[in-house]
Order: structure tokens, then sequence, then C-alpha cells
């Protein structure tokens, strides 16, 4: 792609405006004002309350079966014992989605925020150093954004079998920190060449109090940025290996990838055909697009917020 | 442009050599010991080791066999009362998807987006919001998965119109057997103008459900890329000189995006074959992706090696070639980067 016009000088009013309220409080300001962003929030924290609070909320476990007759593959009933229905083999359904959102909320959080951290490593040393290990490391880039990262998982998971969830976290940390790598790269790279820094060059101040002092306060926004866009990533690749059958079977642990996939084994109409009601994978397909759908608007807004300049529609 | 074009090829083909190496030995290391290529497990108590195994496999497709054998050799897909495509069909497959998806996602972004770009605030700039946030939040095999519920639901097992719900031409799915209106004979495929009629009945909705994943993203990257044309110098000359907006949204402004537009449609192809990968699963398309599914057994307890070498070696295929046309038709499209080298 083009490389983005330059900003524009900030306005005299602006900048004024700028000194007097600090730039934190004005970003905080430009994300409430966005009623999207807000009601993103909100969801998302219901939705990550309920995951971490699953073995609170959902003491029974994702695999108690109820033996009493009238609960097999019974429908929501939104007032008793099974909120959302039970399965064809009488496990609660509101259980096992709590359990799956838990785990999958578990891998995303871990695995994005130490992706988010290798690739702020690498990417403002590179960015920062420039020479043969930026190219190196942009090239490396290329290679694995560019191809399919599903193939890449799966052939990770083969690798790691029996697959568990810390595994899963694990080969997502080491897979997807490239997808962050480029636009915190980007970032250091032109905050490198600012006056500022050179400044500080010209004092006399390392190489590493200069990374710690003037590149990584500026390259912030940034960070938030590219660690929410991985987030999303991460839970929606994780959802689509497991969907595949890949990564961690739904009995030893339930993920919302692989409680959708169980449910919907062969297409949706071999669901209903073998007697699954639709209960049994709508909780689940509602839990991963409404937390697909809190984590990008956040996303979204963040840019907005943090980088009011930014050139995105 | 010679110069260039050679140092693309051979670094391309250097990555395809470090990764059909790496992958191999990989692979053939994760298999049981002793599993010969196209021997299964022979009782050799010294099995050769993966180098061995790939250097076997790296000779067999220079002599043109192993290539032989890789492009006609029968797959399994779940779709398994009708016998597994040939790996070259899969192939042909995946491309004809890809083709229509790449077709689609051009022809909706370049209309959404002129129109969205034209009339800024309109119902249409809200339509492609909205699209672009449907893509961010269900993920496309989600989407597959439901389009082709609503589509059992509202035109039966058979699918909707001339549109059927899975499958392709000369060979229906049948998973669980019998349940889905399948008892006869799965009709032939055709010939001719009918063989490709019936693939574009049989990708049509697949090839839908994947570009409203992308369409939203593509058409904003191309509508803020014309409100910046738009607001260059040479659109106000072109203005001036009385040229009418049409005119000058078309020759002037949108020429100018197209180079951005489809360098990032381009380059986005290996996010579209991953997702096609997904599409291609659901609605058993007997392609790739089903392929490269089927390749691993349910219970990851072994893997063969030879089944999935080609299938990773023809994405890689696809994503390098697919990224050096982005390359050259941006080359093409944009002087100032041509004569740059």
């Amino acid at each position: 792609m083009n490389a983005a016009p330059a900003p524009a000088a900030l306005e005299p009013e602006e900048a004024a405006a700028v000194a007097a309220r600090g730039y934190r409080r004005l970003a905080l300001r430009r994300l409430v004002r966005q009623p999207a962003t807000l009601a993103a929030s909100f969801v998302l924290l219901g939705l990550v309350g309920a995951g971490i609070l699953a073995p609170q909320v959902a003491p029974r476990g994702w695999n108690s079966i109820d033996l009493s007759g009238t609960w097999v593959n019974h429908g929501p009933t939104l007032a008793s014992a099974h909120l959302l229905g039970t399965d064809n083999i009488g496990r609660d359904v509101l259980d096992r989605t709590l359990w799956g959102l838990h785990y999958s909320v578990q891998t995303a959080f871990v695995a994005g925020a130490g992706a988010t951290l290798l690739a702020l490593l690498l990417g403002v040393w590179a960015g920062y150093r420039g020479g043969w290990a930026d190219a190196a490391l942009m090239r490396l880039a290329d290679l694995v954004t560019g191809f399919p990262i599903l193939v890449t998982m799966i052939a990770a998971f083969v690798w790691l079998r029996p697959i568990t969830v810390w595994k899963t976290t694990l080969v997502f940390t080491f897979a997807i920190w490239p997808f962050a790598a480029r636009a915190l790269r980007a970032r250091a790279a032109s905050i490198a060449a600012e006056e500022y820094v050179q400044a500080a060059q010209a004092l006399g101040s390392s190489d590493l109090r200069i990374v710690v002092r003037h590149v990584l306060p500026n390259a912030a926004g940034t960070v938030v940025v590219a660690g929410t866009s991985l987030l999303g990533q991460i839970v929606l690749i994780e959802s689509m290996a497991e969907f595949f059958g890949f990564g961690v079977p739904s009995v030893t642990r339930p993920t919302l990838g692989n409680l959708i996939a169980e449910a919907t084994r062969g297409g949706l109409f071999d669901a209903v055909s073998i007697g699954l009601g639709w209960w049994t994978w709508a909780t689940p397909m509602l839990a991963l697009v409404l937390l697909l759908a809190a984590v990008n608007l956040i996303g979204d807004g963040l840019d907005t917020a943090l980088n009011p300049r930014s050139s995105r529609a | 442009m010679t110069a260039f074009l050679l140092r693309r090829l051979s670094l391309a083909l250097l990555v395809l050599a470090l990764l059909s190496c790496g992958t191999y030995c990989f692979f053939a290391w994760q298999s049981p010991s002793g599993f010969v290529a196209g021997e299964g497990i022979s009782a050799n108590p010294h099995p050769p080791s993966p180098l061995e195994q790939y250097w076997a496999w790296v000779k067999g497709l220079w002599g043109g066999q192993t290539l032989d054998g890789i492009l006609h050799r029968p797959t399994f897909t779940r779709n398994f009362t009708s016998e597994g495509p040939m790996l070259l069909d899969s192939l042909g497959h995946t491309l004809a998807l890809l083709g229509y998806v790449l077709v689609l996602i051009l022809l909706a972004a370049v209309a959404i987006a002129l129109v969205a770009a034209a009339r800024r605030g309109s119902l249409l700039d809200l339509v492609l919001r909205a699209l672009s946030y449907l893509a961010w939040a269900v993920p496309a095999f989600l989407l597959a998965l439901l389009v082709q519920g609503i589509v059992n639901r509202v035109g039966g097992s058979r699918g909707i119109g001339p549109f059927p719900l899975a499958g392709w031409p000369g060979q229906c799915p049948a998973a669980f057997g019998l349940n889905r209106g399948f008892l006869s004979p799965c009709p032939s495929a055709g010939t001719g103008a009918a063989y490709a009629w019936n693939v574009i009945r049989y990708t049509t909705l697949p090839a839908f459900t994947l570009a409203a994943g992308f369409v939203g993203v593509h058409a904003r990257y191309l509508r803020t890329a014309l409100l910046d044309a738009l607001d260059q110098p040479y659109v106000t000359t072109a203005r001036a000189k009385g040229l009418t907006e049409r005119r000058v949204l078309l020759r002037h402004a949108l020429r100018n995006s197209l180079v951005t537009f489809a360098g990032a449609l381009l380059a986005d192809v290996g996010a579209i074959f991953g997702a096609a990968m997904a599409v291609d699963y659901v609605f058993e398309l007997n392609g790739l992706g089903s392929v490269f599914v089927s390749a691993f057994p349910v219970d990851m307890g072994s893997v063969n090696v030879n089944a999935i070498e080609p299938v990773i070696l023809l994405t890689a295929i696809l994503v390098l070639a697919s990224s050096l046309l982005a390359d050259l038709f941006v080359r093409w499209l944009d002087p100032r980067i041509r004569d740059r080298t």
C-alpha cells in the first residue's frame, strides 16, 4: 500500500487544547463520545466477566449430565435449572457455553498479551535500529502473514498433540505476533526519525533510555490498537481451527469453536435431522459473534480515539 | 522489468524450496517411522530419515513420477459416498471459487465505493459500514453454516432455485447417507456449456457467502482512496474543464484509486484463501480445503506426508503467485513505481 500522507501540523488552538488538557484525557473524551465503542465495551466486559467467573456461575462443570428423563434435548426454558436448554445427552447448554467462553477468553487474552509483547520488542528493535535485522524481520512477517494462518496453526497442532489449552495459547503467541509487528515497526521507525530522538541521541542518551523514555510512550496508542486487533484475530482463528476439529476436544475442554463444531457436524441441516435443537449451536455462535463484534468495534474506536489523524474511513 | 521479474521469481522459488523441505521433513518426522512414500509402513528396521524421504520425493518430482502421482492422487473427503476428487480437480474447484469470489468482490466493492464516495453519509454509506462490521463479527465458517441453514429452511434440502445446498457437479453431498433427499443417483456433471453452468450453480452460494465477508473491508479501502483522490488538484482541474461529475469520478478519481485497491485486494488473497477453506468444507465443494482437512485423521494418530505436502505447496504457490501478480499489476497501473527500479 502507498504510504499515508504525512499528518498536517496541529492547528494553533488545537495544540493549545492538547497542552491544556493532556493527550490521555483528550483521547478518553474522544473514546467516551463514541456510543458504539462504549456499548461494545460493556458487552465485552460482560462476556469476559461471565467467562472468568464460569467456575462460580456454572459450578456444575461442562460435562455434568442431567439424568432425569425430561432434561434430554430440552429447549430453552429461561426459568428453571437449565436456562438455555440441554443438548442430546442432557448437558446444560448455558453451562457449556460459559465454560467455552472461559477457555476461549483465557487463550485470547494470554496469547494476545504475549504476542503483543513479542511484537513490541521485535518491532521496536527493528524499527529503531533498521538495517539487516529490520529487513529480516519484515520478510519473516510478510511470509507469516501472507500464508493462510489456518494451515500454520494446524501444522503446529499436529506437532504438539495431544493439544491442551495452554499449548494452544503458546502456539498462538508464537504464530500471530507478526500480524502486529508491522504496524509497531512502522511506528517505531517514524518515531526514530523525529527531532526529539535525534536531540536525545546528540545529548548522549543510551539506546535503551531513548526507547523507554521516548519511543515506547509515543507508540502506546499503536500498541493498544495492535493488541486489540490481535485479540480478535486469535478468537477468530481459534474458533476456525476448532471448527475443523483441530485443537482441544470439547470433552476435555470446551471452547466456543469446538462447541459450535460439535453441534453442527456435517452442517446445520444434519444437526437438525439427527435431533439436535437449534439452541445447542445458536448459544455458542451468539457468544462468538458478540465477542468478535465487541473486540473489533473497540479496536476501531480506540484507533479513532488514540490516532485521531489516521486516515481510516 | 526483466530484472525485477527474475529477482521476484528466484525469491519465490527459494521460499518454495525451503518451505517444501521444512514442511515435508516436519510431517515425515511426525508420522510413524518407516512410513515410505507411497508404500505405507514397511518392515525396514532402518527407516529412512525425513531428509532422505524428502530427497526421494524430490527425485520423484523431477522424474515426473511423483508429480503425476500427486496431481492424480485420489483424495478422501468427508463426502464419502462418491469417489474422492483427484488433487488436480480439487485445485480446479478452489480456483473456480476464488475466481468467482474475486470477481464478485471487485464488482460489488467498486459499485458500493463509487456510490458511497459520491454521496457521503447516504443510506449506502451506512450499508457499507454495516457490511464491514458484519465481516468483522461473523467468521466465514459461521456465515457459511448460517447461509446453508437458512437456504435449507427456505428452499429445502435441494437448495434454493437453481442453486444447490452443497456439493460439486457430479459429486453430491451425502453425509449421514440418506436424509438429504439424494436417494436417486447423483445427476451427471455434464460437459461443455452445461458443465460450466453447473459449476456456476454449485459455486454461487459459497461464493456469495465468502464475498460477503470481504466486500465491506475492500469497499471501505476504495472509498477512502476515492475520497483522497477527489481532494487532489487534478480533480479540481478536471472539474474546471467542465467535465461531468460522473466522468470526473470514473475517469480520474477511480482510475487513480484502483492502484491502492487492487494491491490491497491481491495482498488479501492469503486471507481469502483461508476463509475459502472453511466455506469449501461447509459447502462440500471438495476443493483444497476439504482435502487438506480430511488429510489429517480425526484422532491425529498418524499423518500421511504425501497427502498433505502437495496441498501445502499448492497453497504456497497460490499465495506467492497472487502477491507477484499484485506487484506486477500495481507496476502496470502506476508508472511512478514502474520507473523507480
